[in-house]
């Protein structure tokens, strides 16, 4: 386990799209973000790996939502580096969110929208009519495995809380991102969904790109990823194996990072 | 707030639940209160608030002319009407909201004891924050002073501010009544059915000649009666029976009220069950993204039911009073002003929690306001073009002059109200849920703000055009529009610059999402 701020790993594989040049799809430096007086990031530094899952772990109000976020290229970074997929997400926000694929942490879902219009509003931005031409049997494939078939054409204002997570975890991942970024992706998803869930990860995982979870759920963290990362205090304070944070020994190193 | 009664609670009778209606909307108005961002503004808009209300009931009357047999006179002639008229709006804004606005949004509300007679009460406290209401009641106030003069204005201002509460009291019973109806078997249709019956029999009426008649034999002529003389008995009856009928609507609104909150509302149950027939992947990114905002905006109750009644109303009442074209350019501006406080001050607010996700999609951020732009100003045209097609029917053919300034107050209006709409909703977002009919996109004060500064530059816009479609020559119109034109533009093109900002447009969005 590296505790503070010494997280660099080694260089893992490159993204399928574009290699990074630090050879790290995901690095984030001395990372700061205010809103207002709030600062709710106050210095994370952070390196994934390409063909790896990270998961992102801590309390409410740790600062894991705003860090995924600004990797996603929803929120600026005040201050700080980061870099996703080889972009500065400052710079060049679009070609990160080209990049990338987000589940948020809220939501995540316009109301009055149908499932399949969500992805083909995501197909068409994303030029997959162009690039990926079978995107429409993918996206239906992926609507039976998360077991949203039924209501594709429905509007998601009247979807479960389950059900809209289900959905944003499909949106994130339907154009194979070269980042993976699901924010509590469990939260009230049924035994099932977490299922389609983890076979997502392992999927993105297994095609080589850098996948990284938040989640409030430690075992599911240690299921899902090779690494967990801990924040407290909108900083990070561990970086470990999962295995490390596996089983009561992992719960009580992990109950100690949290105080 | 006290919480639910557990089922070792005596049982309690329904005077002592009305007691505790009565202390749970004290309650929910303090919360209210307690959660408006700035306070110094709620400060001067109360001060304003009876600061006008006093100017409005008094100055008319020591104006030249006041209490006189001429134009005060006809004035006094007209008020029964004129009490009529504010019921008919009344009963129109709160069945087209659905029973009046929330003291506190469903959501919210689901997880707390609040009786439908609490919600009711709290619809009927804020019934008066509307523009429309208020314009009503000060125009009530001012046209009292002015027909009667200084002479026993206080007994007749008092009938008239009661007048005001029952009127207000009734439209909720009407309201919560129609949202029954509504909620129930075949409801939709049946309201639909009433209201077209409604207005066909006004329809008829006028094409018979007898409105006029009707209108002259209503009963509030017994209020004005009852003004008429001063405090004396005839003054009491009148203050008494008011009373009376404003304690007994107050107190049978809950009973609808009830058996409304026991019924599901259909209307969106319909939208969120129903089924949409999948479509071609548009052409463009800003097809895509008008695509959804459409969407969003047409598959919400409050904006159909909304844009309906705009669209419909001040179209009706100009078939009715046969507006001339040169007067109808006020109307332009009415249902722009009134179609953008359906959803358009706070539009980012259609994306609800879907705004993160959105915001991480690749496409420019200039395209996405474009899209939210453009899916503004066609709700507005569509609703401005059914009001003067409807006010056309009877207007006769129109001159070149009258027919530009008209289609140019259009323009113009739908212009300033976009660009005024996109740039409150970038500087104040809400994350309002517009599922309900009874939604708004803002808290209540802030829509009274809002409502009254675009009522006062639409109307004003109308009225230079009603003075220039009487001007022959018609390029004057088009001439006086490029200005108007021009620094509305400007303004939304501030509004982009300001969207465009990632800072604030994460700001938004995050705020909107929740």
């Amino acid at each position: 386990m590296t505790q503070g701020g010494d997280g660099a790993h080694g260089a893992g594989d490159n993204g399928p799209v574009t290699p990074p040049p630090s050879g790290h799809p995901v690095e984030v430096r001395d990372l700061h973000v205010r809103f207002g007086e709030v600062e709710a990031v106050t210095g994370v530094d952070l390196v994934a790996e390409a063909g790896h899952a990270t998961a992102l772990l801590g309390r409410n109000g740790a600062g894991k939502s705003t860090t995924m976020r600004v990797l996603a290229g929803v929120v600026p970074p005040t201050s700080g580096s980061v870099s996703v997929a080889g972009h500065d997400v400052r710079r060049d926000p679009l070609a990160v969110k080209r990049a990338v694929g987000y589940c948020p942490d809220v939501g995540g879902l316009v109301p009055r929208a149908t499932p399949w219009e969500h992805l083909q509003l995501s197909a068409r931005l994303r030029r997959l009519d162009r690039t990926e031409p079978a995107w429409e049997q993918r996206a239906r494939d992926l609507l039976e495995r998360f077991e949203l078939g039924d209501v594709a054409h429905r509007v998601t204002a009247g979807f479960s809380h389950g059900m809209g997570r289900r959905l944003s975890v499909v949106l994130a991942v339907l154009h194979q991102p070269v980042v993976l970024l699901l924010d509590e992706p469990f939260d009230g998803v049924d035994p099932i969904g977490v299922e389609a869930t983890m076979a997502a990860i392992d999927d993105a995982r297994a095609r080589g790109a850098c996948v990284l979870v938040s989640t409030h759920l430690r075992e599911l963290a240690v299921e899902a990823c090779s690494t967990v990362t801990v924040l407290r205090g909108g900083a990070r304070v561990a970086t470990a194996s999962a295995s490390d944070m596996a089983g009561e020994e992992g719960a009580r190193a992990y109950r100690g990072l949290l105080d | 707030m006290p919480t639910a009664a557990s089922w070792t609670s005596a049982p309690s009778g329904g005077l002592r639940e009305a007691r505790r209606a009565v202390a749970d909307v004290g309650h929910l108005v303090r919360f209210r209160a307690a959660t408006v961002r700035r306070r110094d503004s709620a400060g001067w808009f109360l001060l304003g608030f009876v600061v006008l209300t006093t100017a409005a009931a008094v100055v008319p009357a020591y104006t030249p002319g006041a209490g006189g047999d001429g134009r005060a006179f006809e004035l006094l002639l007209l008020l029964p009407t004129a009490f009529a008229g504010f019921l008919g709006l009344a009963v129109v804004s709160a069945v087209a909201s659905g029973g009046g606005r929330e003291l506190l949004d469903r959501d919210p509300a689901t997880v707390l004891p609040v009786s439908p007679t609490t919600d009711h009460l709290g619809a009927l406290v804020l019934a008066p924050l509307n523009i429309a209401w208020l314009l009503q009641a000060w125009t009530l106030l001012g046209t009292a002073a002015y027909a009667l003069g200084p002479s026993g204005l206080a007994a007749a201002q008092v009938v008239v501010l009661l007048w005001l509460a029952t009127a207000t009291a009734i439209a909720q019973v009407v309201a919560w009544t129609f949202e029954g109806v509504r909620r129930g078997h075949h409801g939709i249709a049946g309201v639909r059915l009433l209201t077209l019956g409604l207005l066909g029999l006004a329809l008829g009426l006028q094409m018979a000649d007898l409105l006029v008649s009707l209108l002259d034999r209503l009963p509030t002529r017994r209020l004005v009666l009852g003004m008429l003389g001063g405090f004396g008995w005839t003054w009491a009856a009148t203050v008494a029976a008011l009373l009376v009928v404003l304690l007994c609507a107050v107190a049978l609104g809950a009973v609808p009220a009830h058996i409304a909150a026991r019924r599901t509302p259909r209307d969106e149950l319909r939208v969120e069950s129903g089924r949409y027939a999948a479509r071609r992947l548009p052409g463009s990114d800003l097809a895509a993204l008008v695509r959804t905002d459409r969407g969003s905006v047409w598959r919400a109750v409050p904006m159909r039911r909304g844009i309906a009644v705009l669209a419909i109303g001040p179209g009706a009442v100009a078939l009715l009073g046969g507006l001339p074209w040169e007067t109808m350019t006020v109307l332009p501006g009415l249902v722009a002003s009134g179609g953008a406080l359906l959803f358009g001050v706070n539009a980012w607010c259609l994306d609800a929690r879907g705004g993160l996700w959105r915001e991480s999609l690749p496409v420019a951020p200039g395209t996405v306001f474009a899209a939210r732009a453009w899916v503004l100003t066609e709700f507005l045209l569509v609703a401005s073009a059914v009001t003067v097609l409807l006010a056309a029917v009877r207007a006769g053919v129109p001159s070149v002059a009258e027919l530009t300034a008209l289609t140019c107050t259009v323009v113009v209006v739908t212009v300033q109200v976009v660009a005024a709409g996109m740039r409150w909703s970038a500087q104040r977002p809400y994350a309002v849920d517009l599922r309900s009919a009874r939604a708004t996109p803002a808290p209540p004060l802030t829509m009274v703000g809002y409502s009254t500064r675009l009522a006062v530059s639409t109307t004003l816009t109308g009225l230079v055009f009603s003075g220039l479609a009487r001007v022959p020559a018609w390029e004057v119109s088009v001439l006086v529009a490029v200005p108007f034109l021009c620094w509305s533009l400007a303004r939304l093109v501030r509004a982009h610059v300001r969207w465009a900002d990632p800072v604030d447009r994460a700001r938004v969005v995050m705020t909107v999402a929740g």
